[in-house]
Parts: structure tokens; sequence; C-alpha cells
């Protein structure tokens, strides 16, 4: 990147230093001095910009508010039922049990990610040279088998019959595929998966995040008699901060939408876990099963909800999407 | 805690975390060298690779053919879609000033991190709302909204092609749309490469949107498929499997999975120059 970006600024920048930053738009079109200028800069942000805002209208926010007005429909779609879907689908017994599991597997799994990731990251960042990047590149292999084929990976991971690690599932006492994928078994299992697709990602993510310290903070560290310990863990650790409330933000909004592992294990193990295990089969179920298209939209915007609630702190909060404009 | 010690205990937890991570997959690997017709594993050649594929063939006259052609299809046009429509919209977002941009962009940032999953069942009641269920091209279209796209393109030219060039551009009187196609566009290759990479991949391993909007077996994708594989496998449902003439068992299926882990692959390979240029870190940070 940097060959081309000296290459390309550098003989522009002698006539930047004759001409001022430009003025800020929102001044320019209050004096109307320019206002020609802005008009056709206008004109050319709208055609560059128009297609992803049909784009954002057709894939996002149409459907979400679809998914509200026919939420609000009567169970026949005849015509305005309230809030009746929601009664609905919140007394569905299913409900509450979707979202207890997400909750079970979110406790277990976010605490293994976080305090995965972050020792990883550290010990990985202690490590300078080849060894570090070999460590950090095997870490993130896992995640090239992104979706299905990690379910696939997994499946035969989990049966004793096939597993390289057919003596831990003989050690808990299990030797079949039902007994190992058992339903109070899930959590743990899909904690455990969405780690080993996922960790590496974000061991790259933080690696970044500690590579760009700047020497002198660390230097100043070492003067003042930190061991590495003391570096890693008052040092380092809080320079990463605002990377570890993003990392715990999108997988907890990641955990509300699970879907592909438990849908398809039930396929496997032939409903042993139970179809709607997750608050999105059940949405789904709704669609395609009962074909109760107001309950599937009022669990969507449910879903909704809690995930772009999440997604607000995230933008608003985390500080990794500021800056200043 | 001594120094020499600590290195040890480092050095030590990273190897034993990499085993973690890299045996199961070299297993896998592995498994699909071996040769299984219902008696179990046996062998290692790359031989049985190749029969445990001609047998993958077989199934459902080779409908495994069609499922990689239709992922191609998605994949390949949400990919180019995204490019197409995420380039100029990520230039505007990140050097135009235009009323709406501070909106735009919020929106942006905000379909970007909330997950795609949960929009699935609003996108399918939307368009089988306008009938067009079963289409793949729908499917490739929608595909084709990335927020996370733009979002990259928004970083690559606010980092890489400062202000005062467009500036100077605008000073030697070059229109908007010029100073887009002509300084821009051919500074924007390093976003390409990673918006087409980022976009291909995800939505290659997309499973819930071709899940429900491509429902009919033969015309749906690669990963919906691929459980489709497992489920009728004798090693998963021997009742049902009996009646079947092709036998799919874990060799077959891990060369299934491994051909569909190729394409991805592929893309990491030609993307890979501009992904490890320390773009991706600059990007996601």
């Amino acid at each position: 990147m940097t060959t081309y970006r000296s290459i390309q600024t550098e003989p522009w920048t002698p006539r930047h230093q004759v001409h001022p930053q430009p003025v800020p738009a929102r001044k320019v079109r209050r004096t109307g001095k320019t206002g020609r200028a802005v008009r056709t800069g206008r004109r050319a942000a709208a055609v560059l910009v128009l297609p992803y805002v049909a784009l954002l209208l057709v894939g996002g926010l149409v459907p979400a508010g679809y998914a509200v007005v026919k939420s609000l429909q009567n169970e026949s779609e005849t015509g305005f039922g309230g809030i009746s879907s929601y009664q609905r689908v919140v007394s569905d017994l299913r409900f509450a049990e979707t979202f207890g599991n997400v909750a079970l597997t979110l406790l277990i799994w976010l605490p293994l990610m976080l305090i995965g990731v972050v020792g990883l990251a550290l010990l990985v960042d202690a490590s300078p040279g080849r060894f570090g990047t070999t460590m950090r590149f095997i870490y993130y292999l896992p995640g090239a088998l992104a979706g299905v084929a990690n379910f696939m990976l997994w499946l035969f991971l989990l049966d004793p019959g096939q597993s390289p690690i057919a003596f831990l599932w003989h050690g808990f006492g299990y030797g079949t595929l039902n007994e190992v994928a058992q339903p109070g078994n899930l959590p743990y299992i899909l904690a455990a998966m969405l780690f080993f697709q996922g960790a590496g990602t974000w061991v790259v993510v933080l690696s970044g995040g500690l590579h760009s310290i700047p020497d002198h903070v660390l230097e100043a560290a070492r003067i003042d008699g930190a061991g590495a310990w003391d570096t890693a863990w008052r040092v380092k650790l809080p320079m990463i901060r605002p990377w570890l409330g993003y990392l715990t933000l999108l997988n907890l909004a990641y955990g509300f939408q699970l879907f592909l592992e438990p849908q398809v294990l039930s396929q496997v193990t032939h409903g042993l876990i139970a179809p709607q295990w997750t608050p999105n089969q059940l949405g789904f179920s709704y669609a395609y099963q009962i074909l109760d298209t107001p309950m599937a939209a009022a669990m969507s915007v449910i879903l909704l909800a809690i995930t772009l609630g999440v997604g607000l702190l995230v933008v608003r909060r985390s500080g990794l999407f500021d800056d200043g404009r | 805690m001594s120094p020499a010690l600590g290195r040890t205990g480092r050095i030590v937890t990273l190897l034993l975390v990499a085993t973690g991570f890299a045996y199961p997959v070299a297993a896998f690997a592995v498994v699909g060298l071996r040769r299984d017709d219902g008696t179990g594993p046996t062998g290692l050649a790359l031989r049985n690779a190749w029969d445990s594929w001609q047998t993958v063939l077989r199934f459902n006259d080779g409908v495994v053919l069609s499922w990689l052609g239709n992922s191609l299809i998605v994949a390949t046009g949400g990919a180019l879609v995204a490019v197409a429509v995420g380039i100029p919209a990520g230039y505007a977002l990140a050097r135009l000033r235009f009323p709406g941009r501070r909106l735009l962009r919020f929106c942006t940032l905000l379909t970007m991190v909330v997950p795609n999953t949960v929009l699935v069942i609003p996108l399918y009641l939307e368009v089988s709302a306008v009938g067009a269920v079963n289409n793949i091209w729908v499917v490739a279209l929608l595909m084709g909204f990335h927020p996370f796209g733009v979002y990259l393109t928004y970083i690559h030219f606010r980092t890489t092609l400062p202000a005062p060039v467009l500036e100077a551009a605008r000073i030697d009187g070059l229109s908007e749309t010029d100073i887009f196609r002509r300084v821009a566009l051919p500074a924007s290759k390093p976003a390409v490469a990673l918006v087409g990479f980022f976009s291909f991949v995800a939505n290659w391993t997309n499973f819930f949107l071709p899940l429900v909007l491509l429902p009919l077996s033969s015309s749906t994708t690669i990963s919906v498929g691929l459980p489709q594989l497992v489920s009728s496998s004798p090693l998963f449902d021997p009742t049902n499997a009996a009646g079947l003439d092709v036998r799919l068992y874990a060799p077959q299926l891990a060369v299934a999975t491994l051909v569909t882990v190729a394409p991805v692959l592929a893309v990491f390979v030609i993307a890979q120059r501009a992904l490890t240029r320390g773009q991706m870190l600059g990007a996601t940070r």
C-alpha cells in the first residue's frame, strides 16, 4: 500500500500547500457562494450512491419494514391484528425454550471466546518472528472451513465411530453420535464449534490491535521494570479494550441468529435435537411448516429488535467506528 | 515466575493449541484419502479420493454438479454486484459530501454488524410477496447487498486517497464523476480484491438464504446440498439409505466437503496479495 500511496500523493502535495483545506460543505451551503459546484457534486454523489441505496432498501430496510407490517396482521392475513401474532409467539412454549438455549450457549461460548482469543493474541504477540505468525496462521486455518464445511468436519469429530478424538467420547462413556450430540450437550458442542471456527479470525484482529501499540509505550513499561506478564496485563490489555467490547457484542448478536449448526444436527440425528432449538429455527418453522406468516414475521421482528439493539451499542459505544464525521 | 519458565510455558501453550486447531483439519483431510464400502475406512491413497468423488457424482444423477454450479452463480453474481455497487458507494461515503451521507453511513454500519441471518425470514416474506421464490438471480442480487464491502471501501479511500489529492483534481477542473473514474477507480484495486473476496466467501458459505429462497432440492446451492448428502448416508440413516443405490460413507462425504472448500481457497489465493498487505487489518481496525 505504501508504495502506491507515495506515487499518488507526492506530486500533489505542493498544490495542497498553496490551496487551503476545502471549506466544509455545510458552510458552503449556507453562504451559497459555490452553490453550483455543490449541486453538481451532489448529482455525482447521487449517481455513485443510488444503486447501493436501492440494494440497502431491497435487501435490508424494506424486508425489515415489511416484517413489522406483516407481524401486525391477524392470523388469516385479512386485516389488522394488533399484537396478536406476538402473543401467539410468546405463548408458544418453545419461545422461552429457544432463548434459554441461546442464553446457555452464549454463557459458555462468550467467556471461552473472550479468554481464549485474548490469551492467544497476547501469547502470539509475545512471540516475535516466524513462530508467532505461523501459530496465528494455524489458528486462522479452520476459519477457511466456514459454514457447512465446518459442520461436516465436526460431524466427523463428534461421531465416536469415525472421530480422531474418539478416545475422548469413550472416556465420557459415549458410543454413538446420538449419545454425544444429546440435547444437554448441545450448548457445549456449539460453543466448541463456534470457537474452532471463529477464534482464529479474532486472534488476527486483536494481533493487529496489539501490533499498533507504539513501541515507545512498551519501551517505557520495560524501563519501569514491567515484566512480560505485567506488560500484557497492565499495558497491552487496556489498550485493546475497545476491541474486546466489539468482540463481545458482535458475538452476542451472533448467538441470537444461530441456525445452521443446530438445524443440520437435528436433521442428521433425526430429531434427537429438536428442530426448533434456536429462535431463528422457530421462526423458520412458522414460515415453512406452520405457514403462519404473521407469527414468522413477529419472531423476526423480535430477533431484529434484539440484534439491532446490540448493533446500535456496537456502532455508538465501541468507539471503533468514530472518525469524527 | 522466571522468564525462562514463562517462555517455555508460552511456546508449549501455543503449540498445544495449534495442535488442537490443525489436527482435526488434517485428520478430516486424511479421511478423504481412505476407502470405505460400508465395512469401515481402510487404505490411504489419492486414487481413493478420486473414486469417492465418482461415487458422489452418481448421487441423484449428478445433482452435486448442479449444486456447485448454482453456488458458483450466486457467489460470483453476488460478488460482482457487491463490487459494482459497493466501490462507488464506499467512495462517495468516504470522499463526497451529500445530504443523507451520515444516515447512509449509519445504516451501513448497522446492517453490517447485525447478523445477516436475522433478515432471512423477512427477505423470504418480501420475495414471496412478489412471487420470486426459486429464482437464482434474485438470490444473487440480494447477496450483492454487502454493507461490509461498502465499509471496507470507505476505509480504503479514507486511508489511501487523501482529500488534498481530490481537491487538487477538482481545482484542475475535473468533474466529480471524472474524479471517481480517473483518480479513484484506478486506485481501488485492493478494495476490489477485498470486497470481492469477502463477498464471494460469504455467499458461497451462506446456508440460510438459499435454504429458504431456493427450496427445490435440484436448484439449490452446495451448502444446502451437503447436509442432504449427509442425511442420506447409511452412517446417519441406515434404514432409508439401504434403499439407495449410491451409498455415501465418511470418505465420500469428506471428499464432497473438500471439493466444496476448494473454490474458497482458490479465491483466497487470488485475493491474497491484497489480503496480506495488511489491508484486512487496517480495514477492520
